[in-house]
C-alpha cells in the first residue's frame, strides 16, 4: 500500500501543509533579522541546520520511497566534501570545478555503494551501508597522500564570484538556503515522477514488479545514485561551511548525527529532516548551558521522540488528528489505520518496508 | 479541546522559555569589555579523554587560588575574570562548534584550549579568521599549530617533537645505539612525536634499520616482530594505551632482547600497569616528555604539586599531563594579563605583546617565547625503573633544557634519509 491510493485530502488537510511550509520558507528567509547574533546564528545554526538537513533528506528519501535505510549517506557527502577538499587544497583549482568534482565523485560514490549493497534489504541493507562507511573512514584516516590522514585538509575558502560573495555570512546563508529549498523540490519531484512511483512500486512489491518486467535492482541502484547525488551537494555545503575536511566528517559519529536528525524529524518525511537538524544542531550549541550531561540530554531527546513521537517531529500533527479523531469517535469504530502512515524508525530498521 | 488547546500552548510557552534560557540570548558579548574579561576554556568531557574537562578545571583551580578565585573567575589585574567552559569530544566536529559558539554566541576575549591534537588544527584554522580574539594552547600538541602564522595564537609548551628533545641525542651518546627500529601508529602524533626523536637521533650519527607503521588499535605485534633485524640495537615504540601494552605483553613472550625507547605515551601508567609479565621488557625503556618522573628536584613543582591536589576538581593523586599544560599555559595567560594591567585594548595588542615576551619559572622549568609565540621549555628524559614494591615507575634521568622548535611538520618516514 503506498500513497498512490491514498483518500484524497480535503479541507483544512489539504492547504496545512502548503501554510505551514510557507510560514517555514518565510521565517528562514527572515532568519537573519530575527536573531540578535547574525555572526552566530547564521552560520552555526542556520547553514548547519540546512547541510544537515540536506544529507538526511537523502537518507529519508530512499527509506521512504524505495524501502531502503542507508548508512552510507555521510560517507558519501564525505566522499563529495573531500572531492572539493583535494582539488581547492592540494591542487588549488577554483570552487566551481572543484564542486563539479566533489558532486562526480560522491554521486559515482554512491554508484559503486549501490552496486554492492542494492541486492540486499532491510538490516542486511543497513549493515552492508555501515561497513562501507566504515572502510571509507579508515581509509581516510590512513591516506595520507590524498586525504592528508587525521590532519585533513585545510582551507576551504569560500569563493567570491563577483556578484556574489559567500565569504558574507547573509549571503552564504541565502545560497545555502536557496540549494536546501532545491534539493528538497527536486527530491519531491524525483518522488512525483514516473521514475518515483515506479520506485514505490518495487518498495511494495518488488516480486509483481519484476513479473511486470521491471528490473528491480537496476530502479534500486538509480535510487541511490540519486540520493547520492543529494547527499553530494549537502557535502560541498558541509565542507564551505567547516572550512576544511578530515575523517571526522565521515566517522560513526558523525553517521549517527544524520541518523538522529533523520529519526527526530520523521524517518517517512523529506521536509521533517530539517526540523530534526534544527533540534540537534541547537542541541550540539546549547545543551551545555543547561547541563554538564549535554550527551545525555540529547540522548534523552531522541528516546522522548522515539516513544511519543515514533514518525518524528513531522508525525506530531498526524497523531494530534488521530488522537482527537479518537476522542471524537466511540472506541469500537474508531478509524482503522493507514498502513503507509507507518514511517516509524524502528518500523525502517526491522522492516526496511520491504515485503 | 480546551484542556488540548491549553496544554499545546503551556508546553509551547515552556519549551521556548527553555530555548530563550540555552541560547543565552540576554548574552551581551565581550566587545564591549570594561572590567570583565570573559575567557572561554575548552576541554574534552565526552570521549576517551573525558577526564580533560576536570584536569582543566583543576588546572584552573590551582592557578586562580593565589588571586583568591575559583574555577569560574575572580579579580586579577584590577579586572573581573569571568570563565565560561565548553566540553568537547575531542573531535573536530565538536571542537568547531564550540569555538565559534564561545566567539561568537559567548562573545568571549579569549579562547583557552583545546586538549587534543585534532581539536587544536582546527582551532587554529579558526583562530586565523577571527584576527580580534587571543588564543591560548591549552594540550594540543601537533607541531603545525604555531606554524600556520596565526598571530592571536600562542602555545606555552613544546610541541609533540619537542617532547622528544634531548633523547636522540642521549640514545647515541649515553645509551651507545647506533641502529634502531620504528614502530609507531600511523597518524599525526606519532609522526611529529617519532619525527623529534629520529631527527636528533640521525643527526648525532644514529641510523634507521627498519620502520613499521600500524593502524591505531593494532593488537598483534608478531608479524613486526620477527621483522626486528637482529643487529639492531633497540626497537622505537611510538605506541599508545591499549596498544602499547600489547605490544610489551607480547615482546616478552615473543622474547624480545631489544632495549626499548619510548615514545611520549608509550610508558604511561595504562602499559604500565596493564600485565605484570611486561616488566622485563618495560624496564630499562627510555622516553622523552613534558611530565616530570620521579625524583624530579624543583621547589616550584612541589608547590604546584601541593596546588593541584588542594584544587577541588582534581581526580588524580598526581598531575595528569592534560593538567600540567593546562595550568603552565593558564598561569602564563595570567601573567600576560598582569603585564598589561588586564588592558585588552587597540586588538589586545599590548596584551598579546606581553605574551610574547614572557619569561617565567613554570613547575617544568623555565618558559620564555620564540618569534612564532610557541614556547621554548625544558624536556625530561624518563627512564622506567622497578620500584621498591616491585612496580614500574618513571624515574627522571634528566632535563634536556631550552629545548626549541623546528620547523618540521613530520609525516611517514621510513629512514634518516627521508627526515
Amino acid at each position: 500500500m503506498s500513497e498512490l491510493f491514498a483518500p484524497k485530502r480535503t479541507g483544512v488537510a489539504r492547504w496545512l501543509p502548503w501554510a505551514l511550509g510557507g510560514a517555514v520558507i518565510l521565517v528562514a528567509v527572515l532568519f537573519p533579522f530575527l536573531v540578535d547574533r547574525p555572526r552566530f546564528w547564521l552560520p552555526n545554526i542556520g547553514v548547519r541546520t540546512i547541510w544537515l538537513g540536506i544529507i538526511a533528506m537523502s537518507l529519508v528519501f530512499l527509506n521512504r520511497y524505495v524501502g531502503l535505510l542507508s548508512l552510507a549517506q555521510v560517507t558519501v557527502a564525505g566522499v563529495s566534501a573531500y572531492g572539493v577538499g583535494v582539488m581547492m587544497v592540494t591542487f588549488e583549482q577554483p570552487f566551481v570545478l572543484a564542486a563539479l568534482v566533489g558532486l562526480v565523485a560522491g554521486t559515482l560514490a554512491g554508484f559503486l555503494i549501490a552496486l554492492i549493497a542494492a541486492r540486499t534489504k532491510a538490516i542486511y541493507f543497513l549493515m552492508i551501508t555501515l561497513a562501507i562507511g566504515q572502510v571509507f573512514y579508515s581509509w581516510a584516516s590512513q591516506a595520507i597522500e590524498v586525504t592528508n590522514a587525521r590532519r585533513g585538509l585545510a582551507p576551504v575558502l569560500k569563493p567570491d564570484f563577483g556578484f556574489l560573495n559567500l565569504n558574507d555570512i547573509t549571503s552564504f546563508y541565502y545560497f545555502v538556503l536557496v540549494i536546501g529549498i532545491l534539493c528538497y523540490v527536486l527530491c519531491r519531484y524525483a518522488a512525483s515522477s514516473t521514475f518515483g512511483l515506479t520506485l514505490q512500486g518495487v518498495r511494495d512489491s518488488p516480486d509483481r514488479m519484476r513479473a511486470l518486467g521491471y528490473n528491480v535492482n537496476a530502479y534500486r541502484i538509480a535510487a541511490t545514485t540519486f540520493a547520492a547525488f543529494i547527499a553530494s551537494v549537502g557535502g560541498i555545503v558541509l565542507v564551505l561551511d567547516r572550512a576544511q575536511v578530515d575523517p571526522d566528517v565521515v566517522s560513526l559519529g558523525s553517521t549517527l548525527d544524520v541518523l538522529v536528525v533523520a529519526v527526530i524529524g520523521g524517518v517517512g518525511s523529506l521536509g521533517g529532516v530539517f526540523a530534526g537538524a534544527l533540534v540537534l544542531t541547537l542541541l550540539s550549541n546549547f545543551a551545555q548551558n543547561l547541563t554538564d550531561r549535554y550527551m545525555t540530554l540529547t540522548g534523552l531527546v531522541f528516546i522522548i521522540v522515539l516513544l511519543f513521537a515514533p514518525a518524528g517531529l513531522a508525525g506530531i500533527g498526524k497523531q494530534v488528528k488521530g488522537l482527537i479523531a479518537r476522542r471524537r469517535t466511540p472506541r469500537h469504530d474508531a478509524p482503522q489505520q493507514d498502513p503507509s502512515a507507518d514511517q516509524s524508525a524502528e518500523h525502517a530498521i526491522t522492516e526496511g518496508k520491504q515485503q | 479541546m480546551m484542556l488540548n488547546k491549553k496544554g499545546l500552548a503551556a508546553a509551547v510557552a515552556a519549551g521556548a522559555s527553555v530555548l530563550l534560557l540555552a541560547t543565552g540570548c540576554t548574552a551581551g558579548g565581550g566587545e564591549g569589555g570594561g572590567d570583565v574579561i570573559k575567557i572561554g576554556v575548552m576541554a574534552t568531557s565526552e570521549g576517551n579523554l573525558a577526564f580533560g574537562m576536570g584536569e582543566a578545571k583543576a588546572a584552573i583551580e590551582a592557578a586562580m587560588a593565589p588571586y583568591g578565585g575559583t574555577a569560574d573567575g575572580g579579580e586579577v589585574a584590577g579586572k573581573t575574570l569571568e570563565i565560561i567552559y565548553a566540553g568537547t569530544d575531542g573531535t573536530t566536529a565538536s571542537a568547531q562548534t564550540q569555538v565559534k559558539k564561545l566567539v561568537e554566541n559567548d562573545g568571549v576575549d579569549i579562547v583557552f584550549g583545546p586538549v587534543s591534537g585534532d581539536e587544536g588544527e582546527t582551532v587554529v584554522q579558526y583562530a586565523l579568521t577571527v584576527p580580534e580574539v587571543t588564543f591560548v594552547n591549552g594540550s594540543a600538541s601537533p607541531v603545525g599549530m604555531t606554524l600556520e602564522g596565526a598571530e592571536n595564537f600562542f602555545r606555552f609548551h613544546g610541541d609533540s617533537a619537542m617532547w622528544m628533545g634531548g633523547l636522540g641525542t642521549y640514545a647515541v651518546e649515553e645509551k651507545g645505539y647506533d641502529s634502531v627500529y620504528l614502530l609507531a601508529e600511523d597518524y599525526s602524533f606519532p609522526y611529529d612525536n617519532a619525527g623529534g626523536f629520529f631527527s636528533e637521533f640521525c643527526a648525532a650519527g644514529g641510523s634507521i634499520s627498519g620502520a613499521s607503521w600500524v593502524p591505531v588499535g593494532t593488537t598483534d605485534y608478531a608479524t613486526i616482530i620477527s621483522q626486528i633485524p637482529a643487529d639492531t640495537d633497540a626497537v622505537y615504540v611510538g605506541l599508545g594505551g591499549a596498544d602499547a601494552a600489547s605490544f610489551l605483553s607480547q615482546a616478552v613472550t615473543n622474547g624480545v632482547a631489544k632495549p626499548l625507547i619510548g615514545g611520549s605515551i608509550a610508558v604511561d601508567t595504562t602499559a604500565l600497569s596493564g600485565d605484570a609479565n611486561i616488566a622485563s621488557a618495560a624496564i630499562g625503556t627510555i622516553t622523552g616528555g613534558p611530565v616530570p618522573g620521579a625524583g624530579y628536584d624543583n621547589p616550584v613543582w612541589a608547590e604546584f604539586v601541593d596546588a593541584y591536589l588542594a584544587a577541588p576538581s582534581a581526580e588524580f593523586p598526581s598531575p595528569s599531563i592534560f593538567s600540567i599544560l593546562y595550568y603552565n599555559s593558564f598561569e602564563s595567560l595570567l601573567l600576560g594579563l598582569e603585564a598589561v594591567d588586564g588592558d585588552l585594548s587597540d586588538g589586545h595588542a599590548a596584551f598579546r605583546e606581553a605574551l610574547g615576551s614572557l619569561e617565567w619559572d613554570s613547575p617544568t622549568g623555565p618558559i620564555s617565547m620564540d618569534e612564532n609565540r610557541q614556547a621554548i621549555v625544558d624536556n625530561f628524559l624518563i627512564e622506567v625503573a622497578e620500584g621498591e614494591d616491585g612496580s614500574l615507575v618513571q624515574q627522571n634521568i634528566s632535563e634536556a633544557t631550552g629545548v626549541k622548535q623546528g620547523t618540521t611538520v613530520y609525516d611517514r618516514f621510513e629512514s634518516c634519509d627521508d627526515l
